[in-house]
């Protein structure tokens, strides 16, 4: 067993720590929120040319052939900063599903994802169903010798921005992943704010027209391609909390001792030292568990699927502890929108309820285990 | 030992109930609370001048003021029917912290001014305690006030206001004199929040709203017969006003409607998991509202609340939060598209249930709770020192 870092992996992480330094501190961050489209294309670009974007794939389709492993540093290190671009939508999830598949233009659409100046997002949630993506109602059906979908998809990651969507459908009761531009006929794309800042799209198909070549996957092998993406997209923003919870920690310590009450640091007070040092011990836990999940799904090891539960259950229990903890030893200015720490409880709360919530994960994990 | 009610006090509550849902209640104020739309000054001021209207008003004062001198277990009931009827909370800064303030310790000339308006809800008050350096420690306030003539001379900067921009006046602790024990130079004094040098700047809270502000005091000339009592005793008064301030502090009612709502959202879903939770919240509710009850016994007996009060402030935030992450766990993913405590405008309505964006806003707005009012840090030391001695 080793647990250490290579000097590679290592020098990516200081690689974005100095580009989170430089270019997203709290009010970087509070421009890209207010603009237009919700994040940076400036910062997109720089990942590009940084070769982030590049990151997962395969060399083959010009990537750095890197795993689940570099993943987690970028999204820790990403989580720290609360770096909202649409690198999971665009980057993990669709590029996942594309390089799965057979589809055979995919490299050529991932090299424009790597080069930047592509977007692809995965729609996968509908309105009724829940946690339980693959009982979609959008379907794909027969129309004379073409193909047509109809149907909605909600809570698409950046949405607004993407040129192409991945979109979870049903097909003569089997799952299917289909491919469709954004401006084609039929789609509709509307744009909404979510609650930590970023942007998420709803969808609705009317008669949109398909070729049997859009259809990347189909049945059992898109079912393990879909359940790949959500378990890569979890074990990332799972490690993005873990940044998250270290930063709040942090902060607050930093808040605390700075903070004069009753003529001393009130980190003099050992209530609220206790409060910090919960803090730290779920921060902790959830780095061990992320840990443990990137190692599993890295080796392809079949624990994986019930340890990516476990962690989605500690980063939920724990980001809400350590956001709710922060805030409150922040006092005032812990609902204060003007000061970053709040906006990491949005942020948890926006993971927790991402790809199943804690419940959701305690029951998958009690059925499966 | 008795658990019942009187037979009176059944009857009170059923005259609540019946002028609740009558005819002159403000229809706009209904409308928008079953829609949980936010209400403006003005439906809030509709609302108000209601209450007003019925008689009920002064439901916590003693009759010589022109309150209803109502038993404690009426203004439960009283309480609880506002609740049960969806009404908003009846705003507490003048009727329940200044107004006790000045009656008990304003001379003549300031009942006669100030106390009829604050019944007819003619002036909108807001509170000026926490200040940027203090607030947990309170009694480090540094806003000075001088007294020049027959004037004060306030400079200064108050926090965390609550809905100043609505408000006619303040009532402030101010420091009257630098003194060996910081609480010996407070004064207590009422502001016009017109008067020249005063100025509000509304902090954006984590939900995106508008609720709380900074207000900013330069130079502001306040006549010194607003000082209530006598200079140097203010700390006194803050301490009465929050000993006073103590009826629903813990919010029963309002969480128990709350409860029946999500229930039925759990119900249509079938979600086992989340009615377990919303058991276990309504037990711990339970408990708190018999400890509110006993309160209520105790003080229809002539005691008064002392530190006990801070269970009620503790649990009581407590139980407000965990209901609002039980709303959260609801709606699931749909809380991501967010339009702040509102809602989503008709023409533009995401996938999910109708609560969902409220819920979160809600979720986010209440962490306040354990914050304001002294922290809940703050009541475990009341209780501890006061009850049990350490």
């Amino acid at each position: 067993m080793n647990l250490n870092y290579s000097d590679e992996q290592n020098m990516l992480r200081e690689q974005v720590l100095k580009f989170c330094e430089t270019n997203y501190d709290f009010i970087d961050r509070e421009k890209i929120l207010d603009s237009d489209s919700g994040y940076s294309e400036e910062n997109w670009k720089q990942f590009s040319e940084l070769g982030w974007l590049a990151v997962p794939f395969k060399e083959d389709n010009g990537g750095f052939n890197f795993g689940p492993i570099e993943l987690t540093v970028l999204f820790e290190e990403f989580g720290k900063a609360l770096v909202v671009e649409p690198y999971l939508s665009s980057v993990v999830m669709s590029g996942t599903v594309l390089e799965g598949s057979n589809y055979p233009k995919k490299t050529s659409i991932i090299e424009k994802i790597i080069s930047g100046e592509h977007q692809v997002s995965v729609a996968y949630a509908e309105a009724n169903i829940g946690y339980n993506f693959l009982k979609c109602v959008t379907t794909v059906s027969k129309d004379g010798d073409n193909l047509s979908l109809n149907g909605s998809k909600s809570l698409v990651l950046n949405g607004g921005n993407a040129d192409q969507f991945i979109v979870l459908a049903n097909h003569e009761n089997a799952p299917a992943l289909v491919l469709i531009d954004a401006d084609v006929k039929g789609l509709s794309v509307q744009s909404f704010k979510t609650l930590d800042g970023q942007t998420c799209g709803e969808l609705t198909f009317e008669n949109v027209s398909l070729n049997a070549e859009s259809i990347l996957a189909l049945g059992d092998e898109a079912e393990t391609l879909f359940n790949r993406m959500i378990d890569l997209s979890i074990l990332c923003i799972s490690a993005e909390a873990v940044g998250a919870m270290t930063s709040s920690y942090m902060k607050t310590v930093q808040y605390t001792k700075e903070r004069e009450q009753f003529a001393q640091p009130i980190s003099n007070f050992q209530v609220l030292q206790h409060r910090m040092v919960d803090m730290f011990i779920e921060t902790e836990l959830t780095k061990s568990l992320l840990i443990k999940a990137t190692l599993q799904l890295d080796s392809d090891d079949p624990e994986a699927a019930n340890t990516i539960s476990a962690l989605k259950v500690q980063v939920g229990k724990a980001g809400r502890l350590v956001g709710q903890h922060a805030v409150q030893l922040h006092g005032g200015m812990g609902v204060s929108n003007e000061m970053s720490i709040g906006h990491y409880l949005k942020r948890f709360t926006a993971i927790d309820s991402m790809f199943g919530n804690t419940q959701y994960h305690i029951n998958k994990y009690q059925k499966d285990k | 030992m008795d658990i019942s009610f009187s037979e009176q006090d059944l009857q009170f509550q059923e005259e609540i109930r019946a002028g609740l849902n009558g005819s002159e209640f403000p229809s706009n104020v209904r409308e928008k609370q079953e829609k949980g739309t936010a209400l403006t000054k003005a439906d809030m001021i509709d609302f108000h001048k209601f209450i007003h209207s019925k008689g009920w008003m002064g439901y916590n004062w003693p009759v010589e003021y022109g309150g209803t001198g109502w038993s404690p277990v009426q203004i439960y009931l009283f309480l609880n029917e506002l609740a049960l009827a969806q009404c908003p909370t009846i705003l507490p800064f003048g009727l329940s912290m200044v107004g006790p303030v000045i009656y008990t310790f304003g001379n003549q000339q300031q009942k006669d001014r100030f106390l009829p308006d604050i019944l007819e809800f003619n002036t909108w008050w807001c509170q000026g305690y926490s200040e940027p350096g203090s607030g947990s420690d309170l009694a480090s306030l540094k806003t000075k006030a001088v007294l020049e003539g027959d004037h004060y001379i306030v400079n200064g900067s108050k926090t965390w206001t609550t809905l100043a921009q609505n408000a006619d006046w303040i009532f402030c602790l101010v420091r009257t004199e630098t003194t060996q024990i910081k609480q010996e130079g407070i004064s207590f004094l009422l502001i016009d929040m017109n008067s020249p040098g005063i100025e509000v700047k509304p902090i954006i809270t984590i939900d995106g709203d508008h609720e709380v502000n900074s207000v900013f005091f330069t130079d502001v000339k306040v006549p010194a017969d607003q000082l209530i009592g006598e200079e140097g005793k203010g700390w006194t008064y803050a301490k009465f006003l929050l000993a006073h301030e103590r009826f629903g502090i813990a919010g029963v009612p309002v969480v128990k409607v709350q409860i029946e709502k999500l229930k039925n959202i759990t119900s249509e879903s079938n979600d086992a998991d989340l009615s377990r939770k919303i058991a276990e919240l309504e037990i711990d509710l339970e408990a708190l509202e018999f400890t509110e009850l006993r309160t209520l016994a105790a003080m229809a007996e002539g005691g008064h609340p002392g530190a006990e009060s801070s269970i009620l402030k503790i649990r009581g935030t407590e139980i407000q939060q965990r209901l609002t992450e039980l709303f959260v766990e609801a709606a699931g993913q749909y809380i991501l598209p967010y339009e702040g405590p509102d809602g989503f405008e008709s023409n533009r309505i995401p996938a999910g249930p109708n609560y969902a964006s409220p819920s979160v806003a809600q979720y986010l707005n209440y962490r306040k709770t354990s914050i304001y009012g002294g922290s809940n840090e703050i009541q475990k030391n009341i209780i501890a020192k006061a009850i049990l001695g350490v």
